[in-house]
């Protein structure tokens, strides 16, 4: 319904730089997540798309209309840009019943009595809030009034939805409900979504798109199995995944340009064309655990053993280095024992040891998927 | 360029914005109303006025000139003008804060801290003081300790005991310091008891587990623990006293007793008004010394003195043993002495027939509902019948409530502006002028009101014999305290509750009325009510500005008891202490079921 465009945005409070120099394009219906760190700049820019922040520089497009430009001076205030917002604290007004709470935009957008009837008793019925709507915020349940600031958004039918971490409040079992639930309106309504949270788990399973940001810059706009996949540099890669990628440290050995070695540990990275000094991300699925010798295997000490249901993370030791490597049933291991370790050569992503910049090996289909 | 990319610019959303015009104009009306009276003021006093001639041949009105200053500070008519009076200014300041504090101190910690008995219902009592007009304290110790030396008739002190009691209680420094405490410890049982209240037991408990002592943990724990609230609680008592009109004026005045307050008041009766203005603005000093000196020590420890931590705050009761009755007792004797036997006494002289002769067949109901007789009181009716009191009563009323809303509705703007534009230098230079108000003593204040609307100026009418005035001063005298009142109404507003409105679309007018405005109110709506009872109570303030068509309960009173009408002055002013006990109860009352409701929501 409305495409999103960002160009050059910089925002700064003071001598920090909130965001710097971002630009995205966001497509229309899409679900776009802004994930990151605390302090990373995904709240400020999810403001600033609202209008509750005014960058110092930048344009910002909605729908191919300029709501933001810093250079022809221009800012629409968020009233006008057509956008809905559900907040990290709900926002409920609390001397509000929930069914005034949800026709107050109706209010502001001065329709007819019956259209805004219609309208809200639709709405309400749609979030299952019908019995609840002459109750005041305060006899809601978290989840509860989590529906109402959703029914709020969705009453006014804006083509554009903001999200600032809204299911953040509620507990684990909630949080999973409300995601299939959030998904399911969103694609009903067919509206454009850009969605904050710091939960990595909630980017992967709802987003069409993840926008990984750190310290007010975008590291990586990707859909989520790429994202997992294929992180772009070695902060991506070290944020995204539990438990955390094994970034191994290497240079080549001598004469050998596939071989590399941190000191305790060698692996063959299968590709010839990296530089001499490089760091290894293999995620620990990529790490193939066995009993027995096999060709280019290791010896590893098993340090520790955490189970944990369908899987066992493992923590395995030679020499100075430390790697993590995830298990099924299909093995058992216990602290001391001595095992094989084989890395799959395929899912290795190589980035400079310097800069962090994913080098290669050049994209594989079949490992992109 | 088209108009409605203009208005999206950043400067005219700068300037349209309708927080940064209310901003601007906030400004303009205090800088006017709070700083610019002060201006004028200072500006009256260093120049000749037209009375002045009959004071000096040298008199040019319009000149600059020192000689109201030097006529206050270094002229044979210093002694009597300023010296003495700043000394009895002093002398019964300091001695009524200093009573003040240790008893108001005292009662805060047997109430908070302590097991008493009975506090439920002692603690109402003990503030009844601070609630009932001021003068009313000194119009029941004049009932008790008059002294017909001075003339008028016999005290009660007299009539049961034979024998006149001695000057020096009836007038002068010792009733002015005592009364003066028994009217301002519930001020520092306020404060001290707020301090009390943050204190940590386990602090304490901590130095009982090393082996100190009770007495030892309350002197090197809980006392330095609460210094600064004493010291500031020092501060401001002081400060209230010195500015304190009526009290001083009626217990002083007949033995030539003046502290510098009567003295502005003296001065001004007398027509000297650059000489009272000279006084006033000596007592902002003094008032702006005392506040310097408090910050500068509160100030620098404050860090070293912070009791909350947050985590496992714990508040344990003091065991009293077997102190705990004779505690109760004496407490509750107290009680009753400063807080219901003066309204006793009031309500018992205001039925007597003729002042002074304690004995039933003296009772009358005249100075009540009696109609006008030419033998009694210069044939002034009885305060139900007067119509000169009930349109003062009208008038008291009318004037508590605008002040009040007034005060209230600018207070909660002033707080929204300051708490939202956070870090903005002009809002916290308009959360400074709002204070400025609470450090003049209140006649001062009137005083600066005086020169300032005494005459047309520009587009201000002469403003001075309106009611307009009287609202104008209070509104600005109540502001200190709703500003604040809304800073923490304000302050408990989510931001995000305000911005789910402006993303809907909701203007700034529709979200002030709509959501903050309704949020803030339950607090503002409390903070009207305080204002409602400070106001009407309040007579140093406007005694300057009040003329007969604008008189109020509180000055009505007064002129009465400067007549020597005491039973109708202390049948006004019980009037005036009903209403505001009353105002009190219902506050106390809604705060309570406020309290009960809280708890009932969180069980």
């Amino acid at each position: 319904m409305a495409s999103i465009e960002i160009e050059n945005l910089t925002k700064r409070y003071g001598a920090m730089t909130a965001l710097d120099n971002v630009s995205l394009k966001i497509e229309s219906g899409e679900f776009l997540v802004l994930l990151g760190p605390s302090g990373c700049g995904k709240t400020t820019l999810l403001r600033c798309l609202a209008g509750l922040e005014t960058p110092d520089e930048g344009e910002i497009y909605m729908d191919g209309e300029l709501v933001f430009s810093s250079k022809l001076k221009r800012i629409v205030p968020p009233g006008k840009r057509n956008l809905g917002m559900v907040f990290q604290s709900y926002a409920l007004w609390p001397h509000m019943t929930v069914r005034d709470n949800v026709k107050f935009g109706l209010d502001v957008l001065n329709l007819s009595e019956s259209d805004s009837k219609d309208r809200l008793d639709q709405v309400l019925k749609d979030l299952g809030m019908s019995d609840l709507q002459n109750r005041y915020p305060s006899e809601l349940s978290g989840g509860q009034q989590q529906r109402v600031a959703l029914a709020r958004l969705l009453a006014t039918k804006p083509p554009v939805f903001l999200m600032d971490e809204p299911l953040s409040n509620l507990d684990a079992r909630l949080r999973m409900d409300m995601r299939v639930e959030l998904k399911k309106f969103q694609a009903s309504t067919g509206s454009t979504t850009v969605y904050v949270t710091h939960d990595q788990t909630e980017a992967m399973t709802m987003s069409t798109r993840v926008v990984v940001m750190r310290d007010g810059q975008i590291q990586q706009v990707s859909p989520p199995s790429q994202l997992y996949k294929r992180p772009e540099n070695t902060f991506v890669a070290d944020f995204i995944g539990m438990p955390r990628i094994n970034l191994i440290q290497a240079n080549q050995s001598d004469g050998k340009n596939r071989l590399y070695s941190n000191g305790d540990i060698d692996i063959d990275i299968g590709w010839d064309e990296a530089p001499s000094s490089i760091v290894v991300g293999a995620r620990p699925e990529d790490l193939k655990i066995s009993k027995k010798e096999l060709k280019g295997s290791q010896t590893y000490e098993v340090s520790s053993v955490l189970p944990n249901g369908p899987e066992t993370i493992i923590q395995l030791t030679k020499g100075g280095t430390i790697l993590l490597a995830r298990i099924g049933h299909e093995i058992h291991v216990h602290e001391g024992e001595k095992v094989t370790v084989q890395f799959d050569q395929k899912a290795l992503n190589v980035y400079d040891a310097k800069s962090g910049a994913l080098l290669g090996p050049p994209i594989d289909t079949d490992r992109t998927n | 360029m088209d108009l409605a990319i203009r208005r999206d610019s950043p400067l005219m959303r700068l300037i349209l914005d309708p927080v940064n015009i209310l901003l601007m104009i906030l400004l303009g009306i205090l800088f006017y109303l709070v700083l610019w009276p002060f201006l004028e003021l200072v500006l009256h006093t260093i120049t000749w006025g037209d009375g002045d001639r009959r004071l000096s041949r040298d008199a040019v009105p319009g000149e600059y000139t020192w000689f109201h200053w030097l006529q206050v500070t270094a002229s044979p008519l210093s002694e009597r003008m300023l010296y003495a009076p700043l000394v009895n200014t002093l002398i019964t300041g300091v001695i009524s804060t200093v009573i003040a504090l240790i008893v108001g101190g005292g009662l805060a910690w047997c109430v908070i801290r302590s097991d008493m008995p009975g506090k439920g219902w002692l603690q109402p009592v003990l503030t009844l003081p601070y609630i009932v007009p001021s003068f009313a304290i000194a119009l029941a110790w004049e009932t008790v300790f008059r002294s017909p030396k001075v003339g008028g008739q016999p005290g009660l002190y007299e009539t049961v005991l034979g024998i006149p009691p001695p000057e020096w209680v009836s007038y002068g420094t010792f009733p002015i310091s005592i009364t003066l405490a028994m009217h301002y410890f519930p001020f520092a049982y306020l404060l001290v008891a707020g301090a009390l209240a943050t204190i940590d037991s386990q602090m304490e408990e901590g130095a009982l587990l090393s082996g100190a002592s009770r007495l030892m943990i309350l002197r090197r724990i809980t006392f330095p623990v609460v210094a600064p609230a004493f010291a500031a609680a020092f501060v401001l008592t002081f400060g209230k006293t010195i500015g304190q009109f009526a009290l001083p004026f009626l217990l002083g005045a007949p033995t030539q007793f003046h502290t510098i307050a009567t003295m502005v008041y003296a001065n001004l009766a007398l027509g000297l008004d650059s000489m009272a203005y000279v006084l006033a603005i000596l007592l902002i000093l003094m008032s702006l010394l005392a506040i310097w000196a408090s910050n500068k020590f509160v100030g620098n420890n404050a860090r070293r003195f912070e009791t909350i931590s947050g985590k496992g705050f714990r508040s344990r009761q003091v065991a009293l043993g077997g102190w705990r009755w004779p505690i109760f007792w004496s407490v509750a004797t107290f009680g009753f002495v400063v807080g219901i036997l003066p309204l006793i006494l009031l309500g018992y002289q205001s039925l007597m027939l003729i002042d002074g002769f304690f004995n039933l067949s003296n009772l009358t109901m005249h100075f009540w509902t009696g109609q006008s007789d030419p033998e009694i009181a210069m044939g002034e009716p009885g305060v139900l019948h007067n119509a000169n009191i009930l349109g003062a009563a009208w008038n008291t009323i009318e004037l508590a409530f605008f002040s009040a809303v007034i005060a209230s509705l600018i207070g909660l703007i002033i707080a929204y502006i300051v708490v939202r534009k956070d870090g903005n230098p002009l809002a916290r230079m308009l959360d400074q002028i709002a204070f400025i108000p609470f450090l003049f003593p209140t006649i001062a204040f009137g005083a600066m009101y005086l020169t300032m609307f005494a005459e047309a100026r520009g587009p201000i009418p002469a403003l001075y014999g309106t009611f307009t005035l009287l609202v104008l001063i209070s509104v600005v005298n109540r502001l200190p305290y709703s500003v604040k009142t809304g800073v923490t109404a304000v302050t408990q507003i989510g931001r995000e509750l305000e911005e789910a409105a402006e993303v809907a679309g909701a203007s700034w007018g529709r979200r002030f009325r709509k959501i903050i405005v309704p949020l803030a109110s339950s607090g503002v709506v409390t903070g009207m009510m305080v204002s409602f009872v400070g106001v009407m109570r309040e007579l140093s303030l406007i005694i300057l500005l009040i003329t007969p068509s604008t008189r109020v309960l509180m000055t009505v009173g007064f002129n009465y008891a400067e007549e020597g009408l005491t039973q109708l002055s202390n049948a006004l002013v019980l009037i005036v202490a009903m209403i505001t006990i009353a105002g009190e109860l219902i506050l106390w009352w809604a705060g309570k079921s406020k309290l009960v409701r809280l708890r009932e929501k969180n069980s």
